[in-house]
């Protein structure tokens, strides 16, 4: 358990806790300045019970789905959103080595060096141009013959690249 | 899937039933909510046979006809629920009773006798 | 007229009944001597006869397989898109000016009115998700199709007749007329209450066609969650599925705890006004029960609606960004966080209504705890963009038009959610602008993102890329034009829902209706680039038509199309030289 939800973990589900640091000061505000006391104890228990239950509810969820989602990445290789089954992918473990071990090395790496050979253009903002995109159905030109994509330093961009927050 | 690309491709990836359950349920309500006899006998009648083609097709049933025939009680039962509940309310649902119990005993029939004289009928699987 | 009625009626039935028995005698012979299927499929519309379906019109009637099954989906919610679009295109002619000159009845303006909202969401919001994600789900987890191919089939055979349903007070027949509740149907109006017409069949039959096209998505969404759960290929770990397939799963179950609740809040509609009870009779359950639970429904149901769109942004916008999502799992979670608390804040919607002010209270709260989740994707997106090496083709210029949109559309609505502010803002134009910002300009834009980022995927070729980037830029500025304006008009304190108005709005009210002109001739551009495209559009030279390798960013599904094509065209002649295979670097350049 402590394993599972280490610091990384911890990290990645404050964005649940936020939301949840929230309702709980509404609890408490609502308890302490409770204008509507006159109201009855029923419209109190209620109001209090669509804090609570959704605070419940999220808690229980958050937990399970970061005991699921960190079980995983514990147990087995992770990978980029929607790479997973492709054969050949690049694990983010691999990602995150080749970022840190090489540094701005890495920016030697083959996919820099392919766009090299293509000829790049700066094609920032301007990537019709290089024809990136769909060509025209008139202009036939098979796509992509102005270049490959726009990554003129296209490791930099790589080494950002990493899924971790 | 990587090897095997569109391997989901080579499947038979084809049913005609869906169709008719999706068409028979709309029919069976507008039938049974206006009280429509021809609507809500005929849509039940779609609606079960399309279920019970389903089921044989992807095995859950062995007979076709004897899943009609099964379904044909719960229809029937519903039927008569709504007989009882006739008397509850003030509402008039006699005709929607009997036109799902009708309904039940006609597809009863109809799976019976499949079953009995037309298992060869049976669509192929 | 009774006796002959029915008897027409038996007799059409049992014509009907007779065609049915016929259709599938002639569909079971085909498949007594069809052989399994061998081969591939091809690409393009070319590979649409594939031995293991049968041809022409059949094949579609009778498809259980994923990728049709979206296609239908897609071209269903297309025709809906165009019809709800139509219709609010006469309402905007309408308030052009302040009296009813235009349409010559606020009656029709009530039922337009109606009709759209319930068109837009139910018949092309819900269904155009499910195009995506029955394309798609199945492919990006490595599924060889949905768990329940049939039931996905059967769902979707439900929307038709729902369509017909709802849509039946337009239709010539006599003595039914349009409903005119608008889509949030509260009673006592819906039940059929007072002097008007709303006790009238069409609303009877437009409760159905709803009620359909809620067993219709509770179907898809069972099938969803089953497909995620147990049809993952194996490296798909929970740590692995991609952002789209978990906005899906929640979505689907947001799904199976709302529909099913609008489904029976519909059927006691029906029981009200049918057969005399009264659950929402002011001498029984009350009107405010419908709001409850109208609302318990309403307010998961435009997260189910904004949710996957999310998920396609989360998707495809770092595509083009050049990079990974940022914060991918902040994004998981907070879709989570979305989905529960989603249901926590349904009376936002009822603030006026005069309940207990401590509950108004408690659902202001959670209101405002869930836009957190939201602003949290917000500013992945917006930081995934941060620095990357943006490429702005049309899909992306759709999803940073979802982003602009989202953020008008998300703080408006914290502002409603705040009880004072909403007191003054309720049931204005204000309203209104916020949830089209989010459902024009976000879910829709989302939806175009996603049409075009896929087109080559599904048809092989491309669209036209002016074209589409013209469609881009009315839409943008029409939906700013359309929705600020009635931000503003709602300012001023001009009610919704109606048909005339004071001669002070006329202006504003010109200026939304010119909007809409130019979301009108885009949407035209964009149909006929889909349609042409589709037919006669340029080849895809390439398994990876977007470049995504360059970046180390291509996913699971433009595999597929690589491999597919790569397959294909080894199986019909090789004639293009796609065969190198020296890894995709020397397709690139093909
Ligand atoms: C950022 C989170 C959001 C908050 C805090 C919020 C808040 C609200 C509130 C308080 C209302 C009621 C206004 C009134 O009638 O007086 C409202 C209306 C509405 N919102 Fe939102 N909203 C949010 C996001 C969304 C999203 C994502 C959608 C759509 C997918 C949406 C769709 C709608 C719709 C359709 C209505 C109008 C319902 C009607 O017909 O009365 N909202 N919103
Ligand atoms: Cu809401």
């Amino acid at each position: 358990m402590a394993d599972i939800f280490d610091k990384d973990t911890l990290l990645d589900l404050t964005v649940n806790v936020i939301p949840l640091g929230i309702i709980l000061f509404f609890v408490v505000v609502f308890l302490v300045v409770d204008p509507f006391s006159g109201l009855g104890a029923y419209g109190q228990v209620l109001s209090m019970g669509l804090l609570v239950v959704p605070f419940v509810a999220l808690a229980i969820l958050t937990y399970v789905s970061g005991k699921a989602i960190a079980g995983d990445e514990k147990r087995a290789e992770v990978f980029f959103q929607g790479q997973a089954t492709m054969e050949g992918a690049q694990t983010r473990h691999e990602a995150e080595a080749e970022v840190e071990g090489e540094g701005e090395q890495s920016a030697n790496d083959a996919e820099a060096r392919t766009d090299a050979d293509l000829g790049v253009d700066d094609g920032r903002g301007d990537d019709e141009a290089a024809g990136t995109e769909d060509p025209d159905a008139e202009s036939e030109a098979a796509d992509g013959d102005g270049g490959a994509a726009n990554t003129d330093d296209g490791a930099a961009g790589e080494a950002e690249a990493t899924d971790e927050p | 899937m990587d090897e095997n690309p569109g391997l989901s491709e080579e499947y038979r990836m084809a049913s005609p039933w869906p169709l008719f359950v999706a068409l028979g349920l709309p029919i069976a309500e507008v039938g049974i909510l206006f009280g429509l006899v021809p609507l809500a006998v005929g849509g039940l009648v779609l609606f079960c046979g399309a279920i019970a083609g389903i089921l044989r097709e992807a095995e859950y049933a062995a007979s076709g006809w004897r899943a009609l025939a099964a379904l044909s009680l719960v229809i029937a039962g519903g039927g008569l629920a709504l007989l009882y509940a006739d008397g509850a309310t003030e509402s008039d649902l006699v005709v929607r009773a009997y036109s799902m119990v009708g309904a039940g005993v006609l597809m009863f029939v109809g799976g019976v006798g499949g079953e009995l004289f037309a298992r060869d009928a049976e669509p192929a699987i | 007229m009774e006796i002959t009625g029915q008897l027409l009626l038996t007799v059409l039935m049992g014509a009907f009944l007779l065609g049915v028995a016929a259709f599938l005698a002639r569909v079971e012979e085909w498949r007594s001597y069809t052989p399994l299927g061998a081969g591939g499929g091809a690409v393009g519309e070319s590979g649409y006869g594939h031995a293991e379906k049968p041809a022409g019109l059949i094949r579609w009637f009778t498809t259980v397989d994923h990728k049709d099954i979206g296609l239908l989906y897609g071209a269903y919610a297309t025709i809906a898109f165009v019809v709800g679009g139509l219709m609010v295109m006469l309402m905007r002619a309408e308030l052009t000016t302040p009296a009813t000159d235009v349409l010559g009845s606020a009656t029709f303006y009530n039922s337009l009115l109606t009709s759209h909202g319930i068109t837009m969401l139910f018949l092309f919001g819900t269904p155009i998700i499910a195009a995506f994600a029955n394309y798609l789900v199945p492919l990006i987890i490595g599924a060889d199709d949905m768990a329940f191919p049939r039931i996905n089939a059967i769902a979707f055979w439900l929307l038709p007749p729902a369509a017909l349903l709802i849509w039946a007070g337009f239709f010539p027949l006599p003595d039914v007329l349009p409903a005119q509740t608008a889509w949030t149907m509260y009673a006592p109006l819906s039940a059929g209450v007072g002097n008007g017409t709303q006790a009238n069949v069409g609303v009877d039959l437009m409760l159905l066609g709803l009620h359909l096209s809620g067993v219709s998505a509770t179907m898809g969404a069972i099938n969803f969650i089953a497909t995620i759960f147990t049809e993952r290929a194996e490296e798909v770990s929970w740590a692995n599925l991609d952002i789209f397939s978990w906005t899906i799963l929640t979505q689907s179950g947001l799904i199976l705890f709302a529909f099913p609740l609008l489904g029976s809040a519909l059927v006691m509609l029906l029981l009200d006004r049918n057969f005399g009870t009264t659950f929402f009779a002011v001498e029984g359950g009350g009107p405010i029960l419908w709001q409850h639970l109208f609302w318990f429904f309403g307010h998961p149901e435009v997260y189910i609606l904004v949710l996957p769109p999310m998920g396609i942004i989360s998707y495809v916008l770092p595509r083009f960004a050049g990079r990974k999502l940022f914060g991918f799992k902040f994004v998981v979670y907070s879709t989570l966080a979305i989905g529960v608390l989603s249901f926590g804040v349904w009376a936002h919607h009822m603030f006026s209504t005069g309940i207990d002010p401590r509950l108004r209270a408690s659902f202001m709260a959670v209101s405002l705890a869930i836009a957190i989740p939201s602003a949290v994707k917000t500013f992945n997106w917006i930081t995934t963009m941060w620095n990357g090496k943006i490429r702005l083709t049309t899909p992306m210029l759709f999803c940073i038009g979802f982003v602009s949109n989202f953020v008008i559309g998300g703080v408006t609505g914290v502002f409603l959610a705040s009880i004072p502010v909403d007191l003054v803002l309720h049931d204005t134009y204000y309203v209104v602008g916020h949830f089209h910002y989010i459902v024009m300009g976000a879910i829709t834009f989302a939806g175009m993102a996603g049409i075009y980022y896929w087109f080559p995927l599904v048809t092989g070729r491309w669209y036209q890329r002016s074209l589409a980037k013209a469609h881009f830029w009315l839409w943008m500025i029409g939906t700013n034009i359309t929705f600020f304006a009635m931000v503003l008009l709602g300012y001023g304190g001009m009610p919704r829902r109606y048909a005339t108005y004071l001669p002070q709005f006329a202006t504003l009210h010109q200026v939304a209706t010119l909007g809409a002109f130019m979301l009108f001739v885009g949407g035209i551009i964009w149909i006929y680039n889909v349609f042409v495209s589709w037919m006669e559009g340029a080849r895809v030279e390439s398994g990876d038509p977007w470049r995504l390798e360059a970046t180390n960013l291509n996913t699971a599904e433009w595999d597929w199309f690589d491999t597919k094509r790569e397959t294909s065209l080894a199986a019909t002649d090789g004639g293009e030289d796609v065969q190198t295979d020296g890894g995709q670097e020397s397709q690139r350049d093909s």
